[in-house]
């Protein structure tokens, strides 16, 4: 049988079209675009888990609720339909809080907090083309780790612009107004990652 | 003959103090307290020197200066006097614009713009101790490069204290007041960095 798989040119495809693909392999697509996801390195995964783990222990229960990819988080600008929809992503983390937003295959509408993880090479996919979206879906806060580097850079959304945080690092404690009393030590996200 | 070197525990060290020394290694002197320098890799060697050929090319003709580490620059808080001086830095690039500064053990006083270049694992020196004594001082731009993920953060002075960039990548084109014309073309620091 036929893979049913994107043409890579194409900078049309719905939500709708994502459902029709077969092939293996995760893609997301942003503003109709499809975009390959690369098969995340170890350090990623240990501090994606460092990080749910923390998050996951605050929320229990609590309203809010936390995922990890893949999950479809579908963006749409104006209908929930999903030949409407245009951006389908996997965020490494996202929270969401108003659970009307969630449904069987994921959520749609803007996450309260979403957390992508950078690795080694070109990430133009998460500080261009996903920061552009997050920020026009009125995603609050977007939190941008660098592995390698062990920084953390909080995008915070006033007046429908992210304001940068300086690079956040181990010795650092981070707050949230999402979480309220939520306190995450940096050095629990960073120490020991070998 | 015994080196003389510091005692990595005590606090108080001048640049007095720094000039005694006779260990091989380099060291840092930030606040009175020693901190040891790495050996940078070779990404790091990479990204200094493409970023020096850019900086160098556009300074030529005029008035302010560039320099690579190593290159001590000393920055005091009143008194110029050694034994008055207990930060002395190797910054990865910093451009000094007031040739006042300068003497033959290198630069004594705030540089315009320091660049730093992280490696992989901690860098709380760069984010913590050395963000603190730049903005303390009034370097007025503060540009930290993470060369794994491609990305570079610029800390602009204002009122004192910094405002952070958002994580800027391939595909941006950097400009600065401290550089007049000067235009910073991320693509060519970060492509091929094999």
């Amino acid at each position: 049988m036929e893979v049913k798989e994107p043409d890579m040119a194409y900078g049309n495809y719905s939500y709708a079209d994502y459902l029709t693909w077969t092939m293996e392999e995760m893609v997301e697509v942003i503003k109709g675009r499809v975009f390959k996801m690369t098969a995340p390195k170890r350090i990623h995964q240990k501090i994606s888990w460092n990080l749910s783990r923390e998050i996951g222990v605050y929320l229990k229960n609590k309203k809010c609720k936390a995922y990890a990819a893949p999950f479809d988080v579908r963006l749409p600008i104006k209908s929930k339909r999903n030949e409407d929809i245009f951006t389908v992503v996997q965020p490494d983390i996202c929270v969401i809080c108003d659970l009307e937003k969630l449904d069987d295959y994921g959520c749609v509408g803007a996450p309260d907090l979403v957390i992508e993880i950078l690795s080694e090479g070109n990430n133009k996919k998460e500080l261009k083309n996903k920061y552009e979206v997050y920020e026009e879906s009125g995603v609050k806060e977007y939190w941008i780790i660098n592995s390698m580097g062990q920084t953390l850079t909080i995008n915070t959304l006033v007046n429908g612009k992210y304001q940068a945080s300086r690079l956040l690092t181990s010795g650092d404690e981070i707050t949230t107004p999402i979480l309220p009393e939520f306190i995450l030590s940096l050095e629990d996200v960073f120490d020991n990652l070998n | 003959m015994e080196v003389i070197e510091p005692d990595m525990a005590y606090g108080n060290y001048s640049y007095a103090d720094y000039l005694t020394w006779t260990m091989e290694e380099m060291v840092e002197v930030i606040k009175g307290r020693v901190f040891k320098m790495t050996a940078p890799k070779r990404i790091h060697q990479e990204i200094s020197w493409k970023i020096s050929l850019k900086i160098g090319n556009h300074l030529i003709g005029k008035k302010c200066k560039a320099y690579a580490a190593p290159f001590d620059v000393r920055l005091p808080l009143k008194s110029k006097r050694n034994e008055d001086i207990f930060t002395v830095v190797q910054p990865d690039i910093c451009v000094i614009c007031d040739i006042d500064k300068l003497d033959d053990a290198g630069c004594i006083g705030a540089p315009d713009l320091i660049v730093e270049i992280l490696s992989k694992g901690n860098n709380k020196k760069e984010l913590k101790n050395k963000f603190e004594v730049y903005e303390e001082s009034g370097v007025k731009e503060y540009w930290i490069i993470q060369p794994e993920e491609q990305t570079l953060t610029i800390n602009t002075l204002v009122n004192g204290k910094y405002t952070s960039s958002r994580l800027l990548t391939n595909g941006d084109e950097i400009a600065t007041p401290i550089l007049p014309g000067f235009i910073l073309n991320l693509e060519e620091v970060f492509d091929q960095l094999n």
